[in-house]
């Protein structure tokens, strides 16, 4: 390969702040149109803004875990531009002293593992939504206008599509641990754009890079990117200039086109914001944040094995996730198997996730009715086979454990002379398969654990009935 | 009229007195107004309301200092319910859903708002010759312009139809049309009134203020108008003043200054005059005169000149006929939708300061010349504060000239009108607090001069102010308004 | 200031250049100009600009909602609304 390709990736992310950045209007995602607006996030004549502190707080957090170095003089300045979801015909954002400079992010691609510099993060409101379908013209909805966001940009020294992709899934797990975002590509409140371009290898200059916009998955920042460093590839190759450019990603056609070029570049003529004053952060509130940083997931993850006992790949894997982390830890306090949990969580649950492509909390899994579960199996009540099945009828049902239990009669059956008497019954039958076991046959162990099982329903709990017909097949064979 | 050309405190006494009732007060206001309409000082009158809240007063029989008493808001205060048109085409049916901080200040007070004055468009000008609803004439002689761009507040309290009014100053538009029409004004000390409410022109500079006939009643509308307000950042964090109380405590012997650079100025033979005649006032009132030197002085109109219209260009970009105000019904595409809304909607001096202002943030430009005017900005705020270090007040003339003939001035170059702010820019450009008050006439028309204080001096300056029209008489001078009933 | 960057401005303003008044508005631009030039003589070395004229530095507010919906309210002034949205004419991107 005599490409080289460079990615800058520039990341938006929504604050979970209860309000806007320069309003005290809800950030709820999902209402009825323009009704989180007050007068300033309409931009109405004679409004003004005024700072959200938490929005500042978040931003912190976010670069005291990237190892940013934190402007303790925040100014604000306005970006002019003209379009209609933009009430003021500017926006407030932060040009020439950003709140974070520097800092890294580091990605593990198969075990290897890189640091990703950032340029700088700022803060800067939200723009509402042009909607463009079901209107004569395009309805314009401000309830997303005035929300913060962190607008993080990256050195450019992202070297492929997969880099990316672990770069911006590292991002969403910082935000989401932090809880700085709640990271819902889907939702816009983490957005990406990319600039991409192309240089021969071993080239330091960079290339004309062209920017690419409405990616809105981790599965498009790839295919986005793959397809983008493709055309370029091509364009140079057949001796023509990249232009710089924005291209807009189409997922449909999984294509970049061009967005529509101006006569005029827009000139955003920044200059600081007159209605704002400079925002001051102490070494105190900065203190404070850091005696508050919540659990990142290295820190959790060890402290799962080292506090429960569960393995550390399992450890690993829940810890990753926030969700699944929560979860796990709102079961610890009433689950007796913590070792159960984690292999359930981590398995069949997650396996039951992935079908689903849901998160947890999204799912009728709750913290009491899985360890009521996982507590089912742990005392023998129920066995493992059958546990399977209540947890699918859980998930599709919601039926409670207990009462679903009792109902269905799915109680195990560790009776050692109830499960002795079936397995005669079976070997009595099955007289041939018994002679052919015992000239051999060792699969036929399965056939006859099978038979037990039909004929218990699966009730029969498996270590018994594995130990009680041992004996008994080698009984039968002397 | 029994009430025509009272001050507010007169007009306290009558109704204490029981002379008049505050229905009877606010009827005779609206008959006066009437009357003189053709002074075309006011776009909005808020009638039945006002009414109304009269007669609950008369139940109410409530007493303070400004219960009942008529105030006419600059109609570029936000008022509830009633349109809000800063004197442009492009708000001409802009109703406001809130009240500006200022508004609701005053209606607390007890205060009646009467209706909305007409004003230069946008706050933009200095002879309220650019609003859409017409010029407005200055009640000391017809055809004359009363100053901007409060020009309409300062002709309603100069006809005593009102004993006060709501201004807002960002380069002198209170305190020069005061000047012109023989009244008192004070642009406070920056971030002592909320701009909450306060459409903005230029939001650095801006600062929202009193207009009435003596000193003694601007003290008294500006402890109420005055303030902190949560919802403007840019708000002081401070009490309002309390100055009114105080307004006949004696004042220690004050060091006035008198500026240097100034007097390189063409004043006329008669201006330079009464300029001399108020220094002696103040020497005989116990003060002492000292020449000091603001050594960028004649810089402030360069400077400002780039400031208010970079700032303008950006407040005014909201104005884009999607959310409010005019819509032109030439809007096939987003682009004609902004392009001929705003072309039709803006009057020629307020597309004139969009332009400068956005020529002077467009890169290329912007370090030499909104950069470099911020720069000088500081230098000239950095000479008051050498000059405050040797006076405690700064005494200059308000105006360069009287009131002039309607289209006399600016038509064919408009810094002409640009220079009329000559001697009050600065106090905006330093944030610092500034009065001016009548100080004789020439040719019937008057002429008035300005105390400029240090910062959250109002109180100062104010006193000051109140002990020299103790001795003087000029801001009790009425004009005759024959040529306009 | 030549034709193209006095239409770059009224682009950028949004502003429509009328071809009657084109004279005027550069001659007017160009006294404006000439008059803020001024500001060139002047020393501004290590001089900072001034923002804020009191050089006050911010309040932050706590992050609570505290505004009621006004939708109607703002509605009401809007020149075309369909539902609970503004109407503006149909925006290609």
């Amino acid at each position: 390969m005599k490409w080289e390709t460079v990615i800058g990736l520039e990341a938006h992310v929504q604050l979970s702040t209860e309000t806007k950045l320069f309003s005290r209007a809800s950030t709820t995602f999902g209402d009825e149109a323009n009704t989180n607006v007050n007068l300033v996030d309409c931009g109405l004549p004679g409004v003004l803004p005024t700072v959200n502190k938490n929005a500042f707080y978040k931003a912190i957090r976010f670069g005291l875990a990237i190892d940013a170095s934190i402007n303790k003089v925040s100014i604000f300045d306005r970006k002019n531009y003209f379009y209609p979801d933009l009430p003021k015909g500017y926006q407030i954002t932060q040009m020439e002293k950003p709140i974070l400079e520097g800092g890294s992010i580091e990605i593990n691609i198969d075990g290897i593992k890189r640091k990703i510099n950032i340029t700088r993060a700022h803060l800067e409101e939200d723009a509402g939504k042009s909607i463009h379908e079901g209107f004569k013209g395009t309805g314009i909805d401000l309830n997303r206008s005035g929300t913060p966001l962190l607008e993080i940009v990256s050195e450019p020294e992202i070297r492929s599509s997969q880099e990316a992709v672990a770069y911006m899934k590292e991002l969403h797990k910082i935000v989401t641990f932090l809880d700085v975002s709640d990271g819902e590509m889907s939702q816009g409140s983490l957005r990406c754009d990319a600039n991409v371009s192309i240089r021969l290898k071993g080239e330091t200059a960079l290339g004309t890079r062209t920017e690419i916009k409405n990616i809105n998955s981790f599965k498009f920042i790839e295919k986005a990117i793959e397809y983008e460093v493709k055309r370029q590839i091509a364009v140079l190759e057949s001796k023509k200039k990249v232009e710089q450019e924005t291209r807009l990603y189409d997922s449909v056609k999984n294509e970049t086109r061009p967005m529509r070029s101006k006569e005029f570049a827009n000139d955003y003529r920044y200059f600081p914001e007159p209605d704002l004053l400079p925002v001051v952060i102490t070494d105190k509130e900065i203190d404070d944040i850091k005696k508050h940083f919540p659990e990142m997931p290295k820190e959790k993850s060890i402290r799962y094995v080292q506090k429960f006992g569960i393995n550390e790949s399992e450890s690993s894997i829940i810890s990753n996730s926030k969700n699944l982390a929560n979860f796990f830890e709102d079961c610890i306090e009433i689950v007796n198997d913590k070792t159960l949990l984690a292999k359930i969580l981590v398995g069949d649950i997650s396996s039951l996730l992935n079908k689903d492509a849901k998160e947890i909390t999204d799912t009728n899994f709750t913290p009491e009715n899985i360890s009521q579960l996982i507590n089912l199996i742990s005392d023998g009540t129920i066995s493992g086979k059958i546990a399977k099945d209540v947890l699918e009828q859980i998930r599709s049902k919601n039926i409670d454990p207990i009462e679903y239990i009792k109902a269905q009669g799915l109680v195990q059956i560790s009776d050692e002379d109830a499960i002795e008497k079936i397995i005669l019954e079976i070997l009595a039958k099955n007289s041939e398969q018994v002679k052919a076991y015992n000239n051999g046959k060792d699969k036929l162990f399965g056939f006859f654990v099978g038979q037990v099982m039909k004929a218990t329903q699966g009730k029969a709990n498996p270590k018994s009935v594995n130990l009680i017909l041992k004996k008994a097949l080698s009984n039968e064979h002397t | 009229m029994t009430i025509q050309f009272l001050t507010i405190s007169e007009l306290k006494d009558l109704i204490k007195k029981k002379k008049i009732s505050y229905e009877e007060l606010i009827d005779e206001t609206f008959q006066l107004i009437k009357k003189y309409s053709s002074i075309n000082s006011f776009i909005t009158l808020n009638q039945k309301q006002a009414l109304i809240n009269a007669k609950k007063l008369d139940k109410n029989n409530l007493q303070t200092n400004l219960t009942g008493i008529p105030i006419a808001q600059k109609d570029l205060f936000c008022t509830k319910g009633l349109k809000t048109t800063c004197g442009s085409k492009m708000l001409s049916n802009f109703v406001p859903p809130y009240d500006a901080t200022v508004v609701s200040k005053l209606n607390d007070a007890g205060s009646i708002c009467i209706g909305k004055t007409n004003m230069d468009e946008f706050a933009m000008g200095s002879s309220n010759e650019t609003s859409f609803y017409g010029n407005v004439h200055n009640p000391w002689k017809f055809g004359y312009v009363p100053g901007g761009s409060s020009g309409g507040s300062a002709a309603a309290v100069a006809a005593g139809l009102v004993p006060a009014a709501t201004g807002t100053d960002t380069g002198g538009s209170i305190r020069q049309p005061a000047a012109l029409c023989g009244l008192t004004g004070i642009k406070p000390t920056y971030g002592r009134v909320s701009r909450w409410g306060m459409i903005a022109f230029a939001s650095s500079l801006d600062q929202g203020g009193p207009i009435c006939r003596n000193a003694e009643d601007c003290a008294l509308l500006l402890d109420a108008m005055s303030g902190y307000d949560e919802k403007d950042t840019t708000s002081l964090k401070l009490d309002s003043t309390k100055i009114h109380n105080n307004i006949n405590e004696s004042l220690e012997h004050l060091n006035i200054g008198i500026v240097n650079e100034f007097k390189q100025n063409d004043l006329s033979a008669d201006s330079q005059k009464l300029f001399s005649n108020a220094i002696s006032e103040f020497e005989s009132l116990g003060a002492k005169i000292s020449e000091i030197s603001l050594p960028n002085i004649a810089q402030s109109v360069p400077t400002y000149y780039v400031v208010a219209p970079a700032e303008c260009s950006s407040n005014l970009s909201r104005y884009d006929g999607v959310k409010y105000g005019h819509r032109s019904s030439n809007a096939d595409d987003l682009e004609s939708l902004y392009v001929n809304s705003r072309s039709e909607g803006f009057g020629e001096e307020v597309k004139r300061r969009i332009l400068i202002g956005t020529y002077v943030l467009s890169s290329g430009y912007y370090d030499a010349y909104y950069k470099k005017a911020q720069q000088v900005r500081r230098l000239i705020k950095n000479d008051f504060g050498n000059a405050f270090n040797e006076v405690d007040v700064i005494l200059t003339p308000t105006s360069p000239s009287q009131a002039f003939e309607f289209d006399s001035k600016g038509k064919q170059d408009p810094t002409e009108l640009y220079l009329e702010d000559l001697y009050t820019i600065s106090a905006n450009l330093a944030g610092l607090p500034a009065l001016s008050m009548p100080n004789g006439s020439i040719n019937g028309l008057p002429v008035g001069i300005q105390l400029i204080g240090n910062y959250l001096e109002e109180e100062k300056i104010l006193k000051l102010g109140h002990h020299f029209q103790k001795e003087t008489d000029h801001h009790l001078k009425k004009p005759s308004l024959e040529e306009f009933a | 200031m030549d034709d193209k960057t006095v239409r770059t401005i009224f682009y950028l303003s949004r502003l429509r250049e009328d071809k009657n008044k084109s004279e005027k508005i550069k001659n007017d631009l160009k006294a404006i100009l000439e008059m803020v030039n001024s500001l060139k003589e002047i020393d501004t070395d290590k001089i900072l600009p001034l923002h804020n004229p009191l050089e006050e530095t911010s309040r932050v507010f706590e992050d609570a909602v505290n505004s009621d919906n006004e939708k109607s309210l703002f509605l009401e002034n809007a020149p075309e609304s369909d539902g609970d949205y503004f109407i503006v004419p149909k925006v290609v991107e």
